[in-house]
């Protein structure tokens, strides 16, 4: 397991270090989240609808869209200069590579989340302080599902000419069972219903994410033969 | 098809370290490679020529196990390091942090290894500059010093003087004659004559997918170089 473990935690360091470095993509996306909850929130009109009907909608959206730019940039990395060609000389498994680029896209994707969470309850007004362990929890598992997932399309899509194009034709299909899920059980979470009440929901997206992680590092192997 | 790896340590000057026999590679119904078949020993420089599109690239992916031989094997019996045409590095990071990356997922000593192999480039005063920011030069040397972290057997070279101005290139030849006279084997892929008779032992011309001659060169100036060449290529 360390021989996993070990060699995906390094990636996932390298790529979060070079992220921290650069910030292009952590800066576009954060951009792009606040630029979508400013349009949501002045499109609504607040007599006619209340907060709670669609800030799940809201949110998902931000998290969603923004954790693509993300995902693009997570094997362009890679391309350029043709980095993967020597990651794959190392000799680390190539179950290694998937998981340090999805645990990668998972700190990225976690920032931009962390960063939009606040604008988003500043923006809608909310008090979700005695629901957040549950909203966090709805967040981590939506996420673990379309980061997987994400990753590995991304690996798919990198050596094509429009990789930026191809990766959200080809994400949001995969992606409309678990957003669904999670916006089913945020709205839920945010009108203060029982965490009871939303296990239904949960189980799915622990489904998904079960499914999802395993396919993903069954079929990396093969995006990476040529 | 079958690509094997057997590490032997113990290997001697002159040992067998790559194998290749009756190769064939196809993409898209296209034969790239046509049956290519040779020996590799240790200090040997092998210099692999050919026109554009003779799949002298495909032939080192084959060999450094980056692509499949659709038939033949590639018996490998000893470490292997690979020098792109691209750097393979990450522009954002230093070149220390580069090959720290690298040495670890190797699972080489760390720190040991990058010291030595920037000694061996001669860039350990640049080893804190971020690569994005080094000449095409000073990119190859790092690149080769990446390849090195392993301590190879086998060292395969795409091109490795492409676009580098005449400092450069005596630069890295330096590198590479001092590998090649410690016992490396280097098979390197070149449309330049010059690197190939100085650095050279052999010379491999590849044709339209089939490696049409192999002979020694050792000692041949650049001009019977290129004129061999011609001569063997208008011929096929």
């Amino acid at each position: 397991m360390s021989s996993v473990l070990g060699p995906a935690l390094t990636i996932a360091a390298k790529d979060i270090s070079i992220e921290l470095r650069t910030r292009t993509a952590f800066l576009s996306a954060l951009v792009f989240a606040i630029l979508v909850l400013a349009i949501l929130f002045f499109a609504r009109d607040p007599t006619a609808v209340s907060a709670n009907d669609v800030a799940p909608g809201a949110l998902w959206v931000t998290f969603t869209f923004a954790a693509m730019i993300g995902l693009n940039r997570a094997f362009l990395l890679e391309k350029e200069n043709a980095a993967i060609d020597a990651l794959i000389l190392t000799g680390v498994p190539k179950t290694a590579i998937f998981i340090g680029k999805a645990l990668g896209n998972l700190a990225f994707v976690f920032m931009v989340e962390l960063v939009s969470l606040p604008l988003f309850v500043l923006f809608y007004n909310l008090d979700i302080l005695a629901q957040l362990p549950s909203l966090i929890l709805v967040i981590v598992m939506a996420t673990v599902a379309f980061v997987s997932v994400g990753t590995l399309l991304s690996s798919m899509v990198v050596r094509t000419r429009f990789a930026e194009l191809m990766l959200p034709l080809l994400l949001l299909p995969f992606l409309v069972p678990p957003i669904v899920s999670a916006v089913q059980a945020t709205s839920r979470i945010l009108a203060g219903r029982p965490l009871s009440e939303v296990s239904g929901w949960l189980n799915l997206l622990g489904g998904f994410d079960i499914a999802f992680v395993t396919l993903s590092i069954l079929l990396f192997e093969a995006t990476l033969a040529e | 098809m079958n690509h094997s790896r057997h590490h032997n340590a113990s290997a001697k000057i002159g040992d067998k370290l790559l194998s290749v026999t009756d190769v064939v590679r196809t993409i898209a119904y296209h034969k790239i490679l046509r049956g290519v078949s040779f020996d590799l020993m240790r200090g040997d420089a092998l210099a692999v020529v050919g026109p554009n599109g003779a799949g002298k690239t495909t032939l080192l992916r084959v060999l450094t196990g980056l692509s499949r031989p659709t038939r033949g094997t590639v018996e490998s019996l000893g470490s292997q390091g690979f020098v792109g045409h691209a750097s393979m590095l990450y522009d954002a990071l230093s070149a220390r942090e580069n090959l720290t990356f690298f040495a670890r997922l190797q699972g080489v000593a760390t720190n040991g290894a990058v010291d030595r192999v920037l000694e061996m480039v001669g860039l350990a005063d640049r080893q804190n500059d971020r690569v994005g920011t080094f000449s095409r030069g000073m990119i190859q040397r790092i690149s080769i010093a990446r390849s090195l972290l392993g301590e190879p057997d086998v060292l395969f070279l795409d091109e490795p003087l492409s676009g580098l101005d005449d400092r450069s290139c005596r630069s890295v030849l330096d590198i590479l004659k001092s590998l090649r006279d410690r016992g490396h084997a280097i098979l390197f892929v070149t449309h330049n004559f010059s690197a190939v008779a100085a650095l050279a032992t052999r010379v491999a011309y590849l044709v339209g997918g089939k490696m049409v001659l192999i002979e020694d060169v050792a000692g041949r100036s650049a001009e019977l170089v290129s004129e061999r060449y011609r001569e063997v290529v208008e011929h096929v």
